[in-house]
């Protein structure tokens, strides 16, 4: 991508920035906020848990056999080095309501005690209407964690306490201290976060809260002196949103202030390698962390959600072609022997980080995929108990994965991926070391994925492909691709990162209907694959 | 951080929040309400300048379903509200979704404290009152906002019950919508305010041992505009003969594309009509050089017609943008000529010395002729017939070169017959070279696109690339 320096400026620095940062990641990050501290108590405050009882109460009067309240209280805020700042606030409450095995939902902006009754009734009111019809049945699994308790994200400074003077000073001495020392490299800074506060009551007598802060920075170069025709702009991945305070940007002061020029050695070091047409065939491959952190997410990490397996997103965002649980299970050899996959939502800093899920429920680190074996599903309290019987017969409890998630108390909670990780190889390698040992092949930074609506077939449809011999880069590949079979892909994985190439990176997933997304973390090592098809991805038939 | 008085949620309500959510309920805000909140929020305003608030309010209701039964049913309001305050061109925009006298002060002042780091703007155009004719526009159904939840739920047994019958699996969703969308801008001289509705519904049918897939889906202001049961038995239809594919060569085929698979290409073409100054300015579809667009330049062949109208009974869209400029008639594409791009006001009075921009709401007519998909498919040696595309990406934004799938259903047509179910093919293509290789064009009609309605024809088109195929069913 070439930004001229007219539309870098003028932009201003969210459009600049986030140009390289996935959609579906300014959708549900950047924003807007508060300042009007003290408008609404915080969720620990006795009045949010009367008002979330009494929803509760209602859905249970009006017969509900079971029944959950969500209220969420979010803000968020950007500010940018041309002093642009934005702030929303957004409350909401969603009431849940099971009836004879029939889900209801009604949800709203309002937090009034009358409002809050109504909406119990409602959720209780639509559920009833489906419930005349054919026997459903749903079996919630067990949940044994703490019915009470409140839990914050650890960070040392809330974002939303520094003045925004203070963090648009910081963000302009960053250019300025660039202007000054790198003279040719203009620089646009900016960040943002976001606090969620969130109350979750159950009529199974739970009342939990908890605070979620997140933050991160973006910064953006132009190189003034960039030859006609090559990339001139390039934006920085060392400070993604994360689960941190203001020290997130604030204690990584010196590392910003290097980023520029660091960047402008990867753009440099690109324009002295020459464009070549790809020799299309195939080749050993290299993928940075980025792009292996987009491949988990795209293939696997959606392939185990349990609801898609099952066929519950098929009118929407996809199905699975992992969708035969039963037979799958402890089976299927979805990757090479060295792959194991985990989920969690424990993790310091990763997006997904919770002391419960959207049902209450405690989650705990789990496997999704041992030495290279499907080994079990992303699972809510209703889908673990879709795999009852393989679970029993397999010996392993019928329990929640914690996987319930819901981008507001607009939406019912519906499953999303916890944070993934790709468990990083034994060797303590690092992408350069997987590129030194490259005889003949492809490394490909940034890679960016299409993946069919089940997953099986995957293309490439951006990256930088670059082109190694004798363990160097010796040339850029023009409209390079990859073209893969998800389950070949992930079994001709050779070598993985170690522990110090490990990093985790912002990821999202959109689902549903009504389509909602939701942020977590996926968690990765560089790796090399044996023997991919690379394409010229231009190439028409 | 101190702030005003703190709101304690479990007080009594005040009268005016009473009054919107007594009972029954009130769906969405009227005119009367956005008014008056923005009457309230310019009491707090400090400073002069100019307070301006955009509204979108909403009710939507809602059924899911899967595996043949209903898996959620909902009922939720939100009001989205964007306040700025901008003061001598500096500008501050906070959104919120709270309408209580708390929250609003506080995000005036949020506003204006924003606008306060921005520097002012001499060069700001002088607030003179547009003189815009407003199109009235249909776009609101009692139909659609009068829905019982009931009827959902027996639209969707009307559904689900030929799909169990015929042992295959059903799923999809229904969802009806009322809105109020109010700009309150006293540079406009009068509040706008539109009331509109939206229903959908969508659905896909599946084989339980995975070997087949169809969808049906439509869209339209007016429930009583989309027919269920018709869709029901489309998607099974469709389900049905599509079982068993069997793998054929990827490479150009003549393509026989139903009105919703032309709609999955062309909405990207329709979205590039947004921005002159982007096309004169910078690579892109309709850049030419450097400075120039390519208006009044042939684009596509010559029968292809695309045009805007808000008017249009079957279209159904807003008859102001988001910020209160009106929507008007647009011919973006008169017999292949690229003829309007899309502009802001501020560009129409600096260059063009128009009073009035050209807006881009998405929602769009393409013109067709009279040949039906039956027809195309006889007329047809050898080719495919596609129900719909999948998971596409721009590949390429100069030429909108982009990949992407088939999905839910393609078949093999050979001499002048539908001959097979085949697998699924990935394709490498940009709809510009489909509006340039179009043989035959079908009877426009409605397609399933919430939000921006589109009235698009079925077509036949020539050496469509086709670069793999793909397991996925």
């Amino acid at each position: 991508m070439r930004v001229t320096r007219r539309g870098f400026l003028e932009a201003g620095t969210t459009t600049a920035l986030l140009a390289s940062v996935p959609p579906w990641l300014v959708a549900s990050l950047p924003g807007r906020t508060p300042g009007r501290g003290g408008v609404v108590p915080p969720v620990t405050d006795a009045d949010i848990r009367e008002l979330a009882l009494r929803a509760v109460d209602a859905a249970r009067g009006a017969g509900a056999a079971y029944a959950d309240v969500r209220l969420t209280h979010m803000y968020r805020r950007s500010i940018d080095s041309k002093r642009s700042v934005s702030d929303t606030e957004e409350m909401a409450v969603g009431v849940r309501v099971l009836f004879n095995g029939y889900w209801g939902f009604a949800a709203g902006p309002t937090w009034t005690a009358d409002e809050v009754t109504r909406l119990g009734r409602e959720a209780a009111a639509v559920a009833k209407v489906n419930a005349g019809g054919k026997p459903r049945f749903v079996e919630l699994a067990q949940v044994s964690a703490s019915k009470t308790g409140h839990w914050e994200t650890p960070i040392r400074i809330d974002p939303f306490s520094v003045p925004i003077d203070e963090i648009m000073d910081f963000l302009m001495g960053i250019n300025v201290y660039v202007g000054e020392a790198y003279p040719g490299i203009g620089t646009q800074t900016g960040c943002q976060f976001t606090r969620r506060e969130e109350a979750f009551a159950s009529t199974e007598g739970a009342y939990l809260t908890q605070v979620f802060t997140t933050t991160g920075a973006g910064l953006g170069i132009l190189l003034e002196n960039a030859p006609q025709g090559e990339q001139n702009g390039i934006g920085s991945d060392l400070l993604l949103p994360a689960a941190r305070g203001w020290e997130y940007i604030r204690d990584n002061d010196a590392a910003l202030r290097a980023e520029p020029s660091r960047l402008a050695a990867i753009l440099e070091a690109d324009w002295r390698l020459p464009w070549k047409p790809v020799d299309v065939g195939r080749y050993d491959l290299i993928l940075d962390v980025a792009g292996m952190g987009g491949l988990l997410n795209a293939t696997l990490g959606a392939a185990t959600e349990l609801d898609r397996a099952l066929g519950y997103e098929a009118n929407a965002s996809g199905t699975s072609y992992l969708d035969d649980p039963l037979a799958m299970l402890g089976e299927l050899q979805v990757a090479s022997p060295i792959v194991t996959i985990t989920g969690n939502r424990s993790a310091p800093g990763a997006l997904a980080t919770a002391q419960w899920d959207a049902e209450g429920v405690r989650p705990t680190d789990f496997a999704l995929v041992k030495d290279g074996v499907l080994i079990d599903y992303l699972t809510t309290r209703e889908a673990a108990g879709w795999l009852k019987e393989t679970y029993a017969k397999r010996g392993m409890p019928v329990r929640s994965h914690g996987c319930a998630n819901a981008q507001s108390a607009l939406f019912a909670s519906m499953l999303f991926p916890p944070n993934l990780r790709l468990e990083p190889g034994k060797e303590d390698t690092g992408l350069d070391d997987l590129v030194a040992g490259l005889d003949r092949g492809v490394y490909v930074r940034d890679l960016r994925l299409g993946v069919d609506f089940q997953q099986r077939d995957g293309w490439s449809v951006g990256g930088l492909f670059y082109e190694v011999k004798g363990g160097k880069r010796v040339a850029r590949l023009a409209h390079a691709g990859l073209l893969f079979r998800t389950t070949d892909l992930w079994k001709a994985l050779t070598a993985l990162g170690g522990p110090k190439g490990f990093r985790w990176t912002p990821a999202g997933r959109t689902k549903g209907e009504p389509a909602q997304t939701v942020s977590y973390s996926v968690g990765a090592v560089p790796a090399r694959f044996k023997q991919q098809t690379i394409i010229d991805s231009w190439r028409t038939a | 951080m101190t702030g005003p008085a703190r709101r304690n949620p479990i007080a009594r309500a005040p009268e005016w929040l009473t009054a919107l959510f007594g009972e029954p309920a009130k769906k969405f805000l009227s005119q009367a309400d956005c008014e008056a909140v923005a009457a309230r929020a310019r009491g707090f305003a400090q400073g002069g300048g100019v307070t301006r608030l955009f509204v979108d309010s909403w009710w939507v209701g809602e059924l899911r379903w899967a595996l043949n039964r209903v898996s959620l049913a909902s009922d939720r309001r939100n009001d989205e509200l964007l306040l700025s305050r901008s003061i001598h061109g500096a500008g501050g925009l906070v959104t919120t979704n709270q309408i209580d006298d708390v929250s609003l002060e506080g995000a005036v002042r949020a506003a204006e404290r924003i606008a306060h780091y921005q520097a002012t703007n001499p060069e700001e155009l002088p607030e003179t009152p547009p003189r815009f004719d407003y199109l009235k526009t249909a776009i609101w159904s009692d139909a659609t906002f009068g829905q019982p939840s009931s009827d959902r739920t027996v639209a969707a047994q009307r559904i689900i019950a030929p799909a169990e019958q015929a042992e295959m699996v059903s799923f999809g969703f229904l969802a009806v919508q009322a809105a109020g969308h109010a700009v309150i801008d006293p540079a406009l001289g009068r509040p706008l305010y539109a009331p509109y509705t939206a229903a959908q519904c969508s659905m896909t049918v599946r084989d339980p041992q995975g070997v087949g897939s169809g969808w049906a889906g439509l869209s339209s202001y007016d429930w009583a505009r989309i027919d269920p049961e018709a869709l029901a038995r489309r998607a099974l239809e469709k389900c049905l003969a599509s079982r068993h594919p069997v793998t054929i060569e990827p490479g150009r085929y003549t393509v026989v594309l139903e009105s919703q698979a032309v709609h999955d290409l062309i909405r990207f073409v329709v979205n590039k009509f947004y921005g002159r100054e982007e096309a004169e300015r910078i690579p892109s579809p309709f850049h030419l050089r450097q400075n120039f667009s390519k208006l009044g330049l042939q684009i596509a062949n010559g029968r292809i017609t695309i045009t805007q109208d808000p008017a249009d009974p079957d279209l159904g869209v807003l008859p102001f943008s988001d910020d209160g400029q009106p929507v008007g008639p647009v011919t973006w594409v008169d017999h292949g000529f690229l003829t309007r791009l899309a502009h802001w006001r501020d560009y129409a009075l600096k260059w063009l010395h128009e009073n009035e921009p050209v807006v881009n709401r998405w929602d769009y007519r393409m013109a067709g002729g009279t040949t039906t998909v039956e027809e195309m498919i006889r007329s047809t040696e050898r080719g495919l017939l596609v129900t719909r595309f999948s998971n596409i990406d721009v590949l390429d934004n100069d030429s909108l070169l982009m990949t992407g799938v088939t999905r839910d259903g393609l078949w093999l047509i050979e001499h002048g017959k539908i001959s097979k179910a085949v697998k699924n093919l990935r394709f490498t293509e940009s709809p510009l070279f489909v509006l340039n290789s179009v043989d035959m064009l079908g009877l426009p009609e409605r397609v399933f696109s919430p939000g921006a309605p589109a009235i698009v024809p079925p077509l036949k088109a020539h050496d469509f690339s086709f670069t793999a195929t793909i397991d996925a069913i």
